[in-house]
């Protein structure tokens, strides 16, 4: 079985009932959600809720619909013009899918960090107020307070405080990550989506995002989806196992990894399959 | 064999071919332009010739040999020359000027009838501002009826040229703004008879003005007449080839020069100098003379508007096509309707220029904001704005194609990562997707300046003309006359080159003025290829 670090033991001793959350505990309510690209039907009656100021992973093996249920979260899959959803996802008691939301006020308390890192063609230091520009604050003073704030928090500021004004481009991958990471957070959301953030990072970077996550759920509560299980096991405090568009088991971590209720979720754990 | 073939050698050598040939053209054409054209600015040496003609009668001729070349002589057979059976016969083509004595100012002369060719150190080269050059010994130098030594002749040259840039200045800036005024002063006269606004005060206060300018101008114009007698005081009598003395006042002096005593550094002063007053001065004796300057402004300035109305139209066109409009059949119908429109020949665009924009669209201009001037047409007449618009109209599916591609090169992580920060889809448009698109909508830019810069047909039709008396830009308000008709280099070369009286002394000039075409061609594309190359290297994205 896979080992599970202490710290993360120590998390789950205040362990709450995942299935039967208060509305307080809730950050997102997930409900019946269904959805279709075309024809095809990627999530099938997803229903889960996630816990505050903590770490949700997903995992499962490719094409299992764990980026995609990420990416309803912020309604990123608005973007694919043969996506049709069905269900609801519920921030605050409120239907992100509802016609009055405003996508673009949705995606300031819902972050995402990609796969890739995507810093813009821009300064290290415009990279990390670009939120907070859209946002339409202009203050300098205010600006420089968030970045060293933002890059502090995601582990970047002692590496480039000198260079800010240079290109984002300049960084290596794993900074680059850690700046989109840091530009996430500038804009202080809500929840923090984290679609694979170390798959395109050699192994040290890699560590490095994964300490970072853990001091992030003090501020933010954090997904992530992940293929790698040592990952999950390490990073997140309950985890959501999907297989072909299904939710097959969701625990905590450390239930799910050393008791799986379920036997796909074991065959996999296991590493039968996937 | 086989295995040569297979190797690819033989594709490579044709590929390299190609690159060769392309090569080869590219450098023989500016070689071509660029040596007959420089040619035309190096003072050559002037000849005295001794001719015997088949008369026995002498003849002399004086002038610079500008052509040589060699006929059968068979063709010359009428003349009963003695050839001594020569298969072939050389003659040169030698520029003779003096043209109040001469009706043509070249003339062949064939190699066997020179009995003697020399280069006297006294000959001088008069440039003058009519009737061409003249070529002769001075005679005489006379200052206010007196003669005097030949010393004095640089100091009156320099005396003459002064006093005809002051005149210049008179006619150009000072009589011509107190014209315009008094024109704008009519014209407002005439608004208020049209719109019936016409009090007898207002009618007073534009009267006063009025002749408040004109008496500025009889004193301007005392003042240019004081000059002129200035000017003409002097004269020099030359004494041309047959003998014959000339006075030629120095009223109509541009330039004296002993060529034959010039050595290389003094020629090589000079070449540069006839290259600067070429690209500086306005052009005379129906172009064929003088500079292309006005040309040079004209060329530029309508490209540079052109530039400013395509850019944006472009840009927000392709835009709209790529980020907005869906992706079903209209849109790929007007995708390809776009592309379409690069293969319309240009003359065609012209027709439609001079048909919907100058006579639709300016006429209806010229009724709605410009009655008092009717029925003279103001916009209703081609000029150097309806240029712009046909020739923006012409280049842009170029823009929008390239603007396009850029557009569908940018990484969808660009677009996902501003948006899932909050951006609205047009803030994301606006500064993350236009800024990374920005070198190929330079290329698009640059593609349409080439294309514009060289066109000519259609700007026959819309606003070029042969000899613009005014540019489009000067000290009058509003300063930018749009309205105005302009020059323009490429078609200053096809009026030089076949329009022109005097064809033979033209060619080295349309060749001038080709290479010069070329040069500010070039010099606009470098600037928006070096503007692309900045941009390229600020918003590289990363290679997805």
């Amino acid at each position: 079985m896979i080992s599970v670090s202490p710290k993360n033991l120590m998390a789950t001793q205040t362990k709450l009932d995942l299935h039967n959350l208060t509305a307080e505990q809730k950050a997102l309510d997930i409900k019946g959600l269904n959805l279709f690209y075309g024809e095809k039907q990627a999530l099938q009656n997803i229903t889960m809720a996630i816990p505050k100021g903590q770490v949700t992973a997903f995992i499962g093996p490719s094409g299992c619909g764990k980026s995609t249920l990420l990416r309803c979260i912020n309604r990123m899959n608005d973007l694919v013009d043969s996506c049709r959803i069905e269900g609801e996802i519920n921030l605050h008691g409120e239907n992100i899918y509802s016609k009055q939301v405003d996508v673009a006020a949705l995606r300031r308390q819902v972050g995402m960090v990609f796969q890739r890192p995507n810093p813009f063609p821009k300064s290290i230091y415009e990279n990390v107020v670009y939120g907070l520009r859209i946002a339409g604050e202009n203050n300098r003073r205010v600006l420089d307070d968030a970045v060293e704030q933002a890059l502090r928090s995601a582990a970047l500021w002692n590496e480039v405080k000198d260079r800010l004004h240079e290109s984002a481009l300049g960084l290596s991958g794993g900074q680059q990550q850690r700046l989109v990471i840091a530009r996430a957070i500038a804009i202080e959301p809500e929840v923090l989506l984290l679609d694979e953030p170390t798959s395109a990072l050699d192994p040290i970077s890699t560590l490095t995002i994964e300490e970072l996550i853990n001091d992030l759920k003090k501020q933010f509560t954090v997904v992530i989806v992940t293929h790698n299980m040592q990952q999950a096991a390490r990073v997140s405090d309950q985890t959501a196992f999907m297989y072909m568009g299904d939710l097959i088991e969701y625990n905590d971590t450390n239930t799910l990894f050393t008791t799986p209720d379920k036997k796909k979720t074991e065959d996999y754990i296991t590493g039968r399959y996937g | 064999m086989n295995k040569w073939f297979k190797s690819g050698s033989p594709w490579i050598w044709l590929s390299a071919g190609g690159v060769s040939i392309s090569l080869i053209s590219v450098i023989g054409l500016l070689w071509l332009i660029a040596s007959r054209g420089l040619s035309y600015f190096w003072p050559a040496d002037i000849y005295q010739f001794e001719m015997l003609d088949q008369n026995g009668k002498k003849t002399q001729i004086i002038g610079e040999i500008y052509d040589r070349e060699s006929i059968p002589a068979r063709q010359l057979s009428h003349l009963q020359l003695d050839l001594a059976d020569a298969e072939e016969v050389e003659r040169l083509l030698v520029k003779t000027g003096n043209r109040e004595l001469v009706s043509l100012d070249f003339r062949w002369i064939l190699v066997p009838q020179i009995i003697e060719q020399s280069t006297p150190e006294d000959i001088v080269l008069i440039e003058r501002r009519t009737n061409g050059n003249f070529y002769g010994y001075i005679d005489a130098l006379i200052l206010d009826g007196q003669q005097v030594s030949l010393d004095r002749l640089p100091e009156m040259l320099a005396r003459v040229t002064e006093f005809q840039q002051q005149m210049e200045e008179l006619q150009k800036v000072d009589i011509g703004a107190i014209n315009y005024q008094i024109e704008r002063l009519r014209l407002q006269e005439r608004k208020h008879r049209l719109e019936q606004t016409l009090t007898p005060d207002t009618e007073q206060a534009i009267s006063e003005q009025v002749t408040e300018l004109q008496a500025d101008y009889q004193q301007l114009e005392q003042e240019l007449l004081a000059l002129r007698a200035k000017v003409s005081r002097d004269q020099l009598k030359m004494r041309a080839m047959d003998g014959q003395i000339v006075t030629i006042n120095f009223e109509h002096i541009l330039k004296v020069s002993f060529n034959n005593l010039l050595h290389f550094g003094e020629k090589l002063m000079m070449f540069f100098s006839q290259i600067a007053s070429f690209i500086s001065d306005d052009p005379r004796e129906a172009n064929t003379e003088g500079g292309v300057f006005p040309a040079i402004f004209g060329t530029v300035l309508m490209v540079l508007l052109m530039t400013v109305i395509v850019s944006p139209l472009g840009v927000v066109a392709a835009i709209y096509l790529h980020e907005y409009a869906g992706n079903n059949a209209l849109t790929k119908l007007l995708r390809i309707a776009v592309i379409n429109l690069a293969g319309v020949p240009s003359i065609v665009y012209g027709v439609f220029g001079l048909g919907f924009f100058v006579y639709m669209v300016g006429g209806s201009l010229d009724q709605l904001f410009y009655p008092e001037t009717l029925p003279s047409p103001t916009f209703g007449t081609p000029g150097v704005m309806w240029s712009a618009i046909t020739l923006a109209i012409l280049t842009l599916p170029v823009v929008i194609v390239s603007t396009e591609e850029g557009l569908s090169r940018i990484p969808g992580s660009m677009r996902h990562g501003s948006l899932a920060l909050g951006a609205t889809k047009a803030e994301t448009l606006w500064r993350i997707i236009l800024p990374i698109a920005s070198p190929a909508i330079m290329t698009g830019i640059i593609l349409a300046i080439a294309r514009a810069a060289g066109e000519v047909a259609p700007l026959m039709l819309v606003g070029v003309v042969k000899m613009a008396p005014n540019l489009p830009l000067d000290g009058n308000f509003p300063f930018l006359h749009l309205d105005r008709k302009f020059m323009h280099l490429g078609f200053h070369i096809y009026d030089v080159g076949f329009q022109s009286p005097n064809v033979e002394a033209a060619r080295p000039l349309v060749y001038a003025t080709a290479l010069l075409l070329v040069t500010i061609i070039v010099a606009l594309n470098m600037t928006a290829v070096s503007i692309r190359n900045r941009l390229r290297e600020k918003y590289r994205t990363l290679e997805h």
